[in-house]
């Protein structure tokens, strides 16, 4: 464990810890673009300088290691200076296009301006280089090269992370440009992360491009649903709007990346939502308020319940609940209704694609706690659906939008055997075009809770806005119907389930939302 | 005096094997592999032999670097990438004695137990890659090179790998990534090449003329090797001289030969009776020393105590009627079009020193200019991974230093007073 | 993806290919055979050579446009490349560039209209001791005058 002093801060860090990061323990910012936690160290663009007692020049942050006894000074004369100089550098070409440059507000350039140069401009206008502007470089990535700063990362990313090295420098000196080749573009499913990582405007996400100016932006702490890996995400939204996910770091499950299908899973909480609780009678869908339809749906279950028995009611619940929401569910089903006609059943991939880093082959964040919460999966599932074709059902519960491996067509022929369907639900989609009462539910941004990934790590996600409309939590559902049924309830927030699920299940025994942490924990098996 | 490695240059025959062992050639090698391994790394040190590519390293000391544990194989990369401007030292010897060159790597090789060894020639010097290329042929079926060299069971695979135009390649790491197959960006020490070098193996790099002084201090003994130089460097010294001279040219002198009588006894002063103005003493990115500053020897160190290098002794020979600021415009365009582009200082700064040098040049420069030129060098000196950026610092600060009048007329004249040619 | 190399050519590339122990070190010495083959190397040419050595496309263009030898577009039948650094500079290369472009009625960077010349001018060639110096092709014209700059060119043009 060397010890050394930064700006007279002393410091112990472990062996081969570099002073960049041994400096931000004790929160001193060293300037920097081409390092990254996650990349190899290029120490190419020259910002985070430091000065170390006994080296005659000035030495970079990010590739020298603390030694012990190390002298490091962060904040002399010569330090500015190489600074300030490194960042007029790498301006004197920058076309200086922040008012029409979507990466302003979160831009190193700009950053750093405002902290380290503050310098005039002593480059003539005229003389600057001009690059390819606005290239679309495939997988969705905008390539500005007048904005790039060369400092690297995209091409290590794709040569580290991906493999796939479609981006690269051509020519040299300051004529030097990060391209692909004519006709080879981009293309690998991690594409996103690039734009994530490009600390300046030269790499943008179309799909982002124009929309909200980051300063807008307000953040939550997230969970990808894409898949059963549970990437760790923030959400980003401005009024009951989601505008984009970023991955989070987690080293333990994403590093510090995340899939361009995960990415895009944000859309779901913006697109063909249900936003106010409707019947459909003789096939017409009529909006009810929620104080009129909960007795009614209440009031069908009991019915079924009592005239024909528990058997005649199921309910199918899914991997896209959250753990506490498919606690409330197992004991809505089971002690509420009575019935053993119980299965969760799983969002089939749309491509079926997985590979050997992030994306896996079961497309639901939560398929591992449904289990774990004592849920049966496929085999009770196609049960079920045997039992609903037989016109056994006389009432039915599903959550969510899918039927397995079912088509439209074959849902909706399965439904049009149980006389009385209940959804709750986010999305539009076939099931809610065949249910007789739909409960519209709040997104994945709109709520919080737990889901546990493919590898049985709990994990948390936060919600960052009210449910839009007149959408509501699902908890809230279900402790609202639950309670009609005679549950008695008083359950308020996601926290509260929690704290009652881990003192009943054995995997979550003793875990807490504290102890569960930013970075979740791995459950007990 | 006497000479090491262009004692028979002079003869053509020297540049086919028979010739070339006619003089003894190979002889060094033949006494070698009956030698303890050690004792030829120890002869290498006595010899006080310095690295020849510029930077003057101890050879010796940079041979022990290499790891003592031999199971992983290593690498010998020569660096033949001559490109400094005002050095053409080691095509002479290309060109003049392939076998010199090929009998010190197979030297090297064997005391070093080195069975891979790659030679790294810039791409322009095709001809001199044929003249090796031919040298080695013969050099593998008289048995010096190739499987089981004179019988020993030692391999030594020698390859010829051209470059493809770029003066950075000389940089020893960068010359690794060339030959790696990519581009030709330093490397970040640590690690350095003797740890994991080319194709992450221990890799030693050495200059051309460097490996060539080898077979001769194996024959005749480091000892005397070192007492043909100065103090603290071995052998003598392949200085070239350009510029109008009378005679430019190579020529093989001790270690610590004076300057001035070089150019004007070696060399036969300047042509045409023009008056001597400056001197570049060892490569262009060496300070430039003006006419009453040459009184110096070329040792390294009495060159640094003169404020400038013995670099690659490339002697520039600049006369009276020079425009400064020209020759330090051509001077920032070669570096310009040199920088690499990985690290910003130098990518941006050595564009920025040619831009702002061309327009005063160009009688289009401001007032201040000649101090942003300063303090752009003052920015990017020290402050990146190679030493490109300070090779094009030291020529930028020591033309103004020395000839600040010229800068500052052109500026406040607006115009070249040297009619903008030399 | 039509390019090839000839029989030769292939059979010199797989010499190569073994001489290293990594695949991606036979870039260089690939594009140098591309372009004794072909003057330049063609934009399918990167593709190829991409495919041999195990790389992506990107990084052999990345590799091709650093190095100057490299010519990525067609250039004349003869190649005058004309040194202008210091040692050439105070010899009278800057004059031998004047001179030429006149003669050929192109500048620097530009290829004569009936193909047969490019007129470049380059950084040190290491002939500082023979200046000014001009490399055409392969070859190194040392020493060189007006005079002498014109008979080559002469010459050259003789040859076709």
């Amino acid at each position: 464990m060397p010890n050394l002093t930064i700006n007279g801060v002393a410091v112990s860090v472990p062996e081969g810890t570099t002073i960049l990061s041994a400096a931000k323990q004790v929160g001193i910012h060293i300037p920097h673009y081409c390092y990254h936690t996650h990349l190899s160290v290029a120490g190419n663009c020259r910002m985070c300088q430091v000065e170390v007692e006994k080296f005659p020049k000035l030495q970079t942050a990010c590739s020298t290691v603390a030694t012990e006894g190390m002298v490091v000074r962060t904040d002399t004369e010569a330090v500015r200076k190489a600074v300030r100089g490194a960042l007029e550098f790498l301006l004197i070409h920058h076309p200086i296009d922040c008012p029409i440059c979507d990466q302003a507000g979160e831009c190193g350039l700009q950053d750093y301006y405002m902290t380290v140069g503050l310098h005039k401009s002593r480059y003539p206008l005229g003389d600057k280089i001009h690059k390819k502007k606005v290239q679309d470089a495939g997988s969705g990535i905008v390539l500005d090269a007048e904005r790039c700063i060369l400092c690297s990362r995209c091409v290590r990313f794709l040569e580290e992370v991906t493999g796939t090295r479609e981006l690269q420098f051509f020519r040299r000196g300051d004529h030097s440009e990060i391209s692909f080749f004519p006709g080879r573009p981009i293309d690998n499913h991690y594409a996103g992360n690039l734009a994530d990582i490009c600390p300046v405007g030269a790499l943008t996400s179309r799909d982002f491009r124009f929309r909200c100016r980051v300063w807008f932006l307000k953040s939550a702490e997230s969970i990808c649903t894409g898949c059963a890996r549970g990437c760790n995400i923030e959400a980003h939204f401005h009024e009951g709007v989601l505008y984009r996910y970023k991955p989070r770091v987690n080293d333990a499950v994403n590093r510090a990346w995340m899939c361009d299908f995960g990415r895009m899973e944000y859309r779901k909480a913006n697109e063909a939502r249900l936003l106010a609780p409707f019947v459909r009678e003789n096939g017409v869908e009529k909006e009810m308020p929620w104080g009129a339809l909960m007795p009614q749906v209440a009031q069908r279950l009991s019915d079924a319940v009592r005239t024909h028995g528990a058997d005649t009611v199921a309910v199918i619940a899914s991997p896209q609940l959250s753990n506490e929401e498919l606690f409330l569910v197992r004991h809505f089903a089971s002690d509420l209704l009575g019935t053993m006609n119980l299965a969760f059943t799983r969002r089939a991939p749309e491509d079926g694609f997985s590979d050997d880093f992030l994306i896996h082959p079961d497309k639901n964040p939560n398929s591992a706690g449904a289990r774990l919460l004592g849920i049966p999966g496929e085999e009770a599932f196609h049960a079920v659906a045997g039992r609903i074709s037989r016109g056994e059902i006389r009432a039915l519960v599903i959550f969510g939008n899918v039927l397995g491996a079912f088509s439209e067509k074959g849902t909706l022929e399965l439904l049009s055997k149980a006389p009385f369907i209940v959804q709750v639900g986010t999305n539009e989609g076939v099931v809610s075009r065949a249910a007789h009462a739909v409960l519209p539910s709040a997104s994945f941004v709109e709520r919080g809770g737990t889901f546990v990934n493919c590898d049985g790590r709990l994990q948390r996600f936060r919600a960052g806005f009210a449910p839009r409309g007149k959408a509501r939590n699902t908890i809230e559902i279900l402790v609202d119907l639950g309670n009609r049924l005679g549950a008695g309830w008083s359950f308020s927030g996601e926290e509260s389930v929690f704290r009652a699920l881990s003192r009943s299940e054995a995997p979550f025994r003793g875990m807490t939302y504290g102890s569960i942490g930013s970075l979740g924990r791995e459950v007990k098996r | 005096m006497e000479t090491v490695l262009t004692t028979h240059f002079a003869d053509e025959r020297y540049r086919g094997i028979d010739g070339y062992r006619g003089k003894g050639g190979y002889g060094a090698l033949r006494k070698c592999v009956s030698m303890p391994r050690e004792a030829i790394v120890e002869e290498v040190k006595k010899a006080n032999l310095r690295g020849r590519g510029g930077a003057g390293f101890p050879a010796g000391v940079k041979w022990g670097f290499l790891p003592k544990d031999l199971s992983r194989p290593r690498v010998l990369v020569v660096n033949a990438d001559e490109g400094e401007p005002g050095t053409f030292k080691d095509r002479l010897i290309l060109s003049h004695g392939p076998h010199l060159l090929l009998e010190g790597i197979a030297i090297a090789c064997y005391a070093l137990s080195i069975h891979r060894a790659y030679i790294y020639i810039r791409g322009e010097y095709a001809r001199e890659a044929r003249i090796l290329e031919e040298a080695m042929e013969e050099a593998r079926a008289a048995g010096f090179l190739g499987k089981d060299v004179l019988g020993t069971g030692f391999d030594l695979e020698v390859t010829l790998h051209r470059g493809a135009g770029a003066y950075i390649c000389g940089e020893e790491t960068s010359t690794i990534n060339s030959l790696e197959g990519k581009r030709g960006w330093p490397r970040l020490k640590p690690p350095f090449p003797a740890v994991v070098g080319a194709f992450g193996l221990p890799t030693l790099v050495n200059n051309v003329e460097t490996l060539c002084n080898v077979p001769w201090i194996l024959e005749n003994g480091g000892e005397r090797f070192a007492a043909l130089g100065c103090e603290k460097n071995g052998g003598t010294r392949l200085v070239g001289v350009s510029g109008p001279v009378v005679r430019p040219g190579i020529y093989e002198l001790p270690a610590n030969a004076n300057l001035k009588n070089v150019i004007f006894d070696v060399a036969g002063g300047l042509r045409d009776g023009k008056a001597l103005k400056a001197v570049i003493p060892g490569g262009s990115s060496t300070p430039v020393l003006r006419a009453d500053e040459i009184d110096v020897t070329f040792d390294i160190e009495t060159m640094a105590k003169a404020g400038t290098m013995a670099g690659t002794c490339g002697v520039i020979v600049i006369p009276e009627g020079t425009c400064m600021v020209r020759a330090l415009s051509v001077l920032m365009n070669f570096y310009a079009h040199e920088s690499c582009g990985q690290c910003t200082p130098c990518r941006e700064g050595t564009g920025w020193l040619k831009l702002v040098v061309g327009r005063i040049e160009a009688g289009q420069g401001r007032p201040g200019d000649v101090e942003l030129v300063l303090d752009v060098c003052d920015n990017m000196a020290g402050k990146t991974i190679c030493a490109l950026a300070d090779a094009a610092v030291m020529p930028a600060q020591s033309f103004i230093g020395k000839f600040r009048g010229e800068f500052d007329r052109h500026i406040a004249e607006g115009k070249c007073p040297f009619g903008n040619r030399f | 993806m039509s390019f090839s190399l000839s029989e030769e050519g292939l059979a010199e590339l797989d010499r190569l290919l073994s001489r290293y122990p990594d695949r991606a070190a036979a870039v260089l010495p690939a594009l140098h055979l591309v372009q004794s083959e072909h003057g330049h190397v063609p934009d399918e040419a990167i593709a190829w050579v991409a495919e041999r050595v195990g790389l992506s496309p990107a990084h052999v263009e990345g590799v091709a446009t650093f190095y100057t030898l490299f010519e990525r577009r067609p250039r004349g039948r003869h190649h005058l490349q004309i040194c202008r650094n210091l040692s050439c500079s105070l010899m009278g290369a800057e004059a031998l560039v004047a001179h030429v472009s006149a003669k050929l009625g192109i500048r620097p960077g530009e290829t004569t209209p009936d193909g047969m010349f490019t007129l470049s001018v380059v950084e040190c060639l290491g002939s500082c001791g023979t200046a000014p110096v001009m490399q055409v092709g392969d070859a190194y014209h040392e020493n060189l005058t007006v005079e002498a700059v014109d008979a080559l060119i002469d010459r050259l043009r003789a040859e076709g």
